[in-house]
């Protein structure tokens, strides 16, 4: 064999080489250096002759590319997600992109609607922001997935599945989505017949959590200045725009009004994921209404709401429990269509609407308080 | 109609998959080197891939089933390969699936 078949061979396994684990290196090398010089012998005896350059090529072409020859060693698994994790991270990128997809359609759609100054410029910002997100999260999924393959990580959730934990695989299919604003509907009419399916039920419990979700997130993103709804905090006044500012009351509660968003948002998530959790989702949404509760006793008890203006004229929107009373209510919008006018019958709506707001969560309260300490799960 | 030729060799491919460890676990009843496996596998009509067989060999020794050892042989070291004590019990029990699976299927087919 002269110097230059020799060199062929060593710079074939030096590249095998550099992708095999240090430890067990020269031992596969060895080996293969072996089945190469046989195949080579082979080939020779075959031939009668030495083999030339371009068949002692061929023969290193048909062992393999260095690269797929170590693979073929290696002890971890031999793709990135395998096909176990497969189906699961196919569902979390359909699931998540069509989710982003709506989010980022729905907000193109406000600002659209609201009168955009330029139209090209929103729609761009639009496909930059959705192809962002969509890249960061099929990145993130992979890396998840990657490291569970890795390490073998199979969750509870993958091997022990009942068939009641399944609502939230219909996320994937965006025409269940509608579940959410369908389903009072549907409840009336299940309970007009005496029957109200569980699949129907479950379906809708993860519908309205998903739905939930993204109205939160919209929330959440106006209440950071992250989006603009054109018309909020502007009220069209006898041939004039009268402009709502906000009471101090609002920026001391900046922060926990945006904590309160984002723990339902985290609840609606859990919603998703454990459909089934009953007791858990319980003490959740318990939770999270008693700090409903608080903030909306704080709104309250400030007394002092917003300030409606016109030019250099203002008026207060505010109110105390003197305004909750029926009488007061049954003349609302009876009053004058003045600043001040409005004013009062805003300070009214904004009493009773806090009022409502507070009794509603009270009632929340119960209800998972009487589904906490329930025998039996739903 | 006619059959994809990629459709057929797909599905040969996956029938020959999982036959592949047992031809190699009863080849390995004789002491071989990888070279000779592969040749006496090939007389039996059972052609193996270098890439593939040197790492199921290693993969099998890790199990406890197959013995190692370096030697010298027409003045060359060589990894000669045996069934380990385990390894005789799995082919036997692998063995007896194998003809049963054969069996059923001779009744289906």
């Amino acid at each position: 064999m002269n110097a230059k078949s020799e060199d062929m061979i060593d710079r074939y396994l030096e590249a095998v080489a550099a992708q095999l684990p240090v430890d067990e290196r020269d031992d596969i090398i060895a080996e293969l250096k072996d089945l190469i010089l046989s195949r080579v012998e082979a080939k020779a005896e075959a031939l009668g002759r030495a083999p030339t350059d371009d068949e002692r090529e061929a023969i290193l072409k048909e062992i393999g590319h260095p690269l797929v020859v170590a693979a073929r060693y290696r002890k971890g698994p031999d793709s990135l997600i395998g096909p176990e994790l497969f189906p699961y991270w196919l569902y979390g990128a359909k699931a998540g992109l069509l989710i982003l997809g709506a989010v980022f359609a729905l907000g193109l759609l406000i600002r659209l609607i609201g009168g955009s100054a330029n139209f090209g410029q929103d729609i761009a910002q639009a496909f930059h922001g959705f192809f962002g997100a969509a890249l960061t999260l099929i990145g993130s999924l992979t890396l998840a997935g990657a490291v569970m393959e890795h390490y073998a990580i199979r969750p509870k959730w993958l091997t022990d599945w009942q068939v009641k934990d399944l609502g939230a695989f219909g996320l994937s299919d965006p025409s269940t989505w509608g579940m959410a604003a369908r389903s009072a509907g549907e409840r009336m009419q299940a309970g007009r017949v005496g029957v109200r399916p569980l699949r129907m039920r479950q379906r809708n419990v993860v519908g309205d959590a998903a739905f939930g979700f993204i109205v939160l997130g919209l929330f959440v993103l106006w209440w950071m200045g992250v989006v603009h709804f054109p018309g909020v905090g502007v009220i069209y006044l006898d041939g004039e725009n009268a402009r709502l500012t906000p009471s101090p009351i609002w920026t001391m509660l900046f922060l926990p009004i945006l904590a309160y968003a984002l723990v339902q948002m985290g609840g609606a998530i859990f919603t998703v994921i454990q459909p089934q959790a009953t007791r858990i989702r319980a003490l959740l949404n318990l939770l999270i209404a008693g700090f409903g509760l608080w903030l909306t006793w704080a709104i309250f008890q400030a007394g002092d709401w917003f300030t409606l203006s016109v030019g250099a004229e203002t008026a207060r929107i505010a109110g105390d429990m003197t305004m909750l009373d029926l009488d007061r209510l049954r003349t609302i919008g009876d009053g004058p269509r003045d600043l001040a006018g409005i004013a009062s019958t805003l300070s009214l709506g904004m009493t009773w609407w806090l009022a409502i707001t507070g009794l509603s969560l009270v009632w929340t309260m119960a209800r998972n308080l009487g589904r906490l300490f329930q025998s039996s799960p739903e | 109609m006619t059959i994809d030729a990629d459709l057929f060799e797909s599905m040969r491919l996956e029938l020959r998959r999982g036959s592949l460890v047992l031809a190699v676990l009863a080849c390995l009843r004789t002491e071989r080197y990888g070279y000779t496996l592969r040749q006496a596998l090939a007389a039996d009509g059972l052609e193996m891939e270098e890439s593939t067989l040197y790492p199921l060999l290693r993969r099998l020794e890790s199990q406890g089933l197959l013995n190692s050892e370096w030697r010298e042989e027409e003045k060359r070291k060589k990894r000669f390969y045996v069934l380990s004590p385990l390894g005789v019990q799995l082919l036997a029990r692998l063995g007896d699936e194998w003809r049963a699976i054969n069996g059923s299927l001779d009744r289906i087919l």
